[in-house]
């Protein structure tokens, strides 16, 4: 069973997320319910039941961020991007969500891209990441 | 640093030698605990598995290091893997464990490919046969709780079980289970090779308003200015949270030790130490924390799921200075509430932050509350 994660994480990979068509062939391929994917597909912040964008934004606003300022950059950014934590831009190129702690406390404020980790983030420096991406 | 020092797979080939109940015995001796907060002696589990009759066992390691302020397992693993990999061999092979899992956290990902080329050397090395894998979790801090990470692997929702029974009694797959975090496992060789070897060296991850952050190794019972002195704050440090479940205290000269914590209400854990200073709002950060809380409860169980919703509530009003006195009071009585009747321990450490800043800090509470006031009757 600890499979299932495995698999809803290459469904993520490939499809960008996890439709409820992809649900339903796992669910006849690893004779689990729709149900119980269902469930756990919902349930970590990580996996995404509807379209995302191209690249997934994750920025930390846990409190070694938010001491460091966090709050300001996740307003740049959400200015920049012209979307909301839990949005994707038009041109479905960014998706942005506000997360918890990420574990790099020590260089906050601190986001992820993809597998990709971006610390003691300033403003320019998020244009700088934005614009690489593009 | 201790927790640097290289084993060689000496202590693997030394466990080997001694057998599975010595090398427990040694451990036990050794006096090493649980790093995850609970400080469980680190044998005495072991032994409870390796005594039970089923065939079937497993052992974890607990990768999921998912307290906000906490990077040393993440340390641990960039810095000395091999180390890591060598104490799951030796706590798979004390137990007898079919197999071991690594539950790294999904935030983590990118560690993933340095843990594979550990596991290929140290079991090419060592010989040993045990299979080492690793699941990769998909974001939930609840996932910290370890009863939480079996269902998890499973590939369940990860959401709290009922204990007893303990995991060392009905684990994963329902099969007797060691579940470990990554500092205890991979103060395992360590242990076992040095004659040297302090027990009482913790990781203490030290973050917030501080010029020099970073993991520093520090005997249990470091006084905590000698550690805030450390890390250089810019601005003279108003309080310390351990954590977001450890609660807050203002600055002061106590010894890091659990004993000495626990007295203020507060719990050392993983010595989480987030550094806050005089510039900091403590309402604010509260009102922070108090989210991060909203969203990572499960929503299994009423008095964390609403409560924890309600707290943010008021914190928010209490924040934009639209609230009255008497709302301090219910979210002190919201707070025990929910400290004293949710299920699983995220619930029930999820108030300690805000109890005991209005403790200590009620007076902040106070002013915020009172210029809503001030506000009012100027306008009128
Ligand atoms: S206390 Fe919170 S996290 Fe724990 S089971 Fe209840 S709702 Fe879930
Ligand atoms: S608090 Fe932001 S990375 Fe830890």
């Amino acid at each position: 069973m600890s499979l299932l994660l495995k698999e809803l994480k290459q469904i993520q990979g490939k499809k960008g997320y996890i439709s409820e068509d992809s649900m339903k062939k796992l669910s006849k391929k690893m004779n689990i319910p729709v149900a119980k994917i269902y469930a756990a597909a919902t349930f970590y912040s990580q996996l995404h039941t509807k379209p995302q964008g191209k690249h997934i934004i994750e920025i930390c606003n846990s409190p070694s961020c938010y001491l460091n300022g966090s709050l300001n950059i996740i307003k740049y950014l959400e200015k920049k991007l012209k979307i909301k934590s839990g949005q994707t831009t038009e041109d479905k190129r960014f998706s942005l969500y506000i997360c918890s702690c990420i574990g790099c406390c020590d260089k906050a404020p601190a986001m992820k891209i993809g597998k990709e980790v971006y610390t003691s983030l300033t403003k320019e420096k998020i244009d700088e990441i934005i614009k690489g991406l593009k | 640093m201790q927790i640097l020092r290289k084993p060689l797979q000496r202590a693997y080939r030394k466990a080997i030698k001694l057998g599975s109940k010595a090398t427990i015995d040694l451990i036990k001796k050794k006096g090493l605990s649980g790093r995850g907060g609970a400080n469980f002696p680190t044998g005495s589990k072991w032994e409870m598995v390796s005594k039970e009759k089923d065939s079937e066992k497993y052992l974890i390691c607990n990768a999921d290091e998912g307290e906000p302020g906490t990077f040393k397992d993440k340390f641990i693993i960039e810095k000395n893997p091999e180390a890591l990999i060598e104490g799951i061999l030796i706590a798979a092979y004390a137990i007898k464990a079919k197999k071991a899992f690594i539950y790294l956290r999904g935030e983590y990902d990118y560690l993933e490919s340095k843990l594979k080329k550990a596991i290929t050397k140290i079991k090419n090395r060592t010989g040993s046969e045990t299979p080492i894998e690793i699941v990769i979790g998909a974001g939930a801090y609840i996932c910290g709780d370890e009863t939480a990470i079996l269902e998890s692997i499973e590939g369940k929702r990860g959401q709290a079980r009922t204990k007893p029974p303990f995991p060392t009694v009905r684990g994963l797959y329902s099969k007797p289970t060691v579940i470990n975090n990554v500092e205890t496992l991979a103060n395992v060789p360590l242990a076992m090779l040095y004659d040297d070897w302090n027990k009482n060296l913790r990781l203490y991850s030290l973050s917030g308003n501080v010029t020099r952050p970073g993991v520093y190794e520090l005997p249990l019972g470091t006084p905590l200015c000698d550690l805030i002195k450390l890390g250089r704050p810019k601005n003279p440090i108003k309080a310390v949270f351990f954590g977001c479940f450890g609660g807050c205290i203002p600055h002061c000269d106590i010894p890091l030790h659990p004993d000495a914590i626990c007295g203020k209400e507060c719990m050392l854990g993983s010595c989480t130490i987030i550094a806050v200073d005089e510039k900091q709002s403590i309402v604010d950060l509260v009102t922070n924390i108090a989210k991060f809380y909203e969203f990572e409860s499960c929503g299994k169980c009423t008095p964390c799921r609403e409560g924890t919703y309600r707290i943010l509530n008021i914190l928010e009003n209490i924040s934009m200075k639209n609230a009255d006195m008497k709302d301090l009071d219910t979210l002190k009585e919201l707070a025990e509430v929910i400290k004293e009747t949710s299920f699983c321990g995220l619930g029930q450490t999820s108030t300690n932050h805000l109890l005991n800043a209005l403790k200590y800090f009620r007076s902040e509470f106070e002013e915020r509350v009172k210029e809503k006031k001030t506000r009012k009757r100027t306008a009128r």
